[in-house]
């Protein structure tokens, strides 16, 4: 009977079309990230801007993705998602701590507005967008056995001064705050943007 | 030439790779063991009949390494120079683990990966939404060509020179065929018993051969190589 139970309470569990949604939507947003980091191989200042980048053009999956969430736990294995991936492309695990609370944290924001508030959607892809700061924790944490591995492996000292001008302990605090309000901005976007095309093919 | 690998082989493949290629090489042995590292998923490639997309990894990889080697040093200056060093750097530095993910992804069947992660027991959602990231790539790479190609036949490829209407034109009708995309990739996941409370079977029969023995070891031995005259030596 447990398991009858289980099938028939869609609020509570997770089932397979969630993940597959979850799924879908990580691939979409990683896609989104390694266009954008590619513009960081120009300028290491590049670099930087990511934080205002990936808001910016997520913004449009991600607010399509809090629009088919209606349960705990899509957001948050959406950044382990992210955190295996990062690993796996070789961007190191220092950041997985940070994007997989930054997910927890979303989630919880999200659930207290019962997935549907607006305000708190706004709050929680600010939040999540914190994510994309773990791009920059080799620079900081490891700042200098990372300056001279990268020296070494043959990076040039004219990249590494502006690089590490730019991302260092002192601007990491204003990188989050503007991943976060850029994360507000953009979901203020994509939820215009969805209106306009999503709502009128009543896709949502 | 056939070699059937087990998923969790590749897996481990993608861990060690992953772990060596953020240690930065710094000595001549350091570098063997990364080229070595590298030119096994290659061959692997190769073994597989996939002997285009291997040419062009490897003469990617050893173009890098060529002018890194070569023609470039710390001292170069200039805009080009230090453009070329960035590149080549970047490209020395991820193509391994990118080369590794690529094999991993074209090789493994979508069932062998999901049997292969119930056998790590790793959770549900995790397997099933890993499973449909990597299936994925590909899925979006078609459909961005299928829309840049209807673009294109109307004339509106560049968005008029406005940045928001470029990202705009291709993110929209983007997400709607991978949103209903998404809808057949969920029914056909239902008929196929995945999610369901009862343990599933699987056609796919996972088994550790000598190949993977080999790998494995082999591996394990480079990691803790390189691990150790880096840091110990």
């Amino acid at each position: 009977m447990a398991n009858v139970k289980g099938n028939t309470s869609p609020k509570k569990n997770l089932g397979v079309k969630d993940f597959i949604t979850v799924g879908i939507f990580t691939a979409i947003m990683f896609v989104v990230e390694f266009a954008c980091a590619m513009l960081g191989y120009i300028h290491p200042v590049m670099v930087a801007g990511l934080s205002v980048l990936i808001p910016l053009v997520g913004c449009i999956p991600m607010m399509l993705f809090y629009t088919k969430i209606e349960k705990f736990g899509m957001i948050t294995i959406m950044s382990v998602l992210i955190a295996i991936i990062m690993f796996v492309t070789g961007m190191g695990y220092l950041g997985a701590p940070l994007i997989i609370l930054s997910g927890v944290i979303a989630d919880l924001i999200a659930k207290s507005g019962g997935y549907k508030s607006f305000k708190k959607t706004v709050l929680s892809n600010g939040i999540f967008s914190l994510w994309i700061c773990a791009n920059y924790f080799p620079v900081i944490i490891t700042a200098d056995s990372y300056r001279k591995d990268l020296i070494d492996g043959d990076y040039s000292a004219e990249y590494c001064d502006n690089l590490f001008g730019a991302i260092n302990y002192k601007t990491i605090a204003v990188l989050l705050i503007l991943c976060f309000v850029f994360g507000c901005i953009g979901a203020l976007i994509g939820k215009a943007a969805i209106k306009k095309h999503f709502e009128k093919a009543g896709i949502v | 030439m056939n070699i059937r690998l087990d998923p969790r082989t590749k897996l481990y493949m993608i861990l060690i790779v992953s772990a060596v290629v953020m240690m930065s090489a710094t000595t001549p042995l350091l570098w063997a063991v990364r080229i070595i590292i590298t030119l096994v998923p290659i061959v692997l490639l190769i073994a597989e009949k996939r002997y285009a997309s291997a040419f062009r990894f490897f003469a990617l990889y050893t173009i890098a390494l060529i002018l890194t080697f070569f023609f470039l040093s710390d001292e170069s200056t200039g805009i080009i120079k230090s453009l070329l060093t960035g590149y080549c750097g970047i490209i020395a530095q991820f193509l391994p683990a990118m080369i590794t993910a690529w094999y991993v992804i074209r090789t493994t069947k979508i069932d062998e990966f999901i049997s292969a992660m119930q056998k790590m027991h790793i959770p549900d959602g995790i397997t099933i939404s890993l499973a449909v990231v990597m299936r994925f790539f590909p899925t979006i790479k078609e459909e961005y060509l299928a829309i840049r190609d209807a673009m294109k036949m109307r004339g509106i490829s560049l968005g008029g020179g406005n940045v928001i209407k470029m990202i705009e034109y291709r993110m929209i009708p983007l997400l709607f065929s991978c949103v209903n995309i998404g809808d057949e990739l969920s029914a056909a996941a239902i008929t196929k018993g995945l999610g369901g409370k009862i343990k599933r079977t699987s056609v796919a029969v996972l088994k550790t051969g000598a190949a993977d023995i080999v790998l494995i070891t082999g591996f394990t031995v480079a990691a803790a190589v390189f691990v150790i005259f880096k840091y110990f030596v």
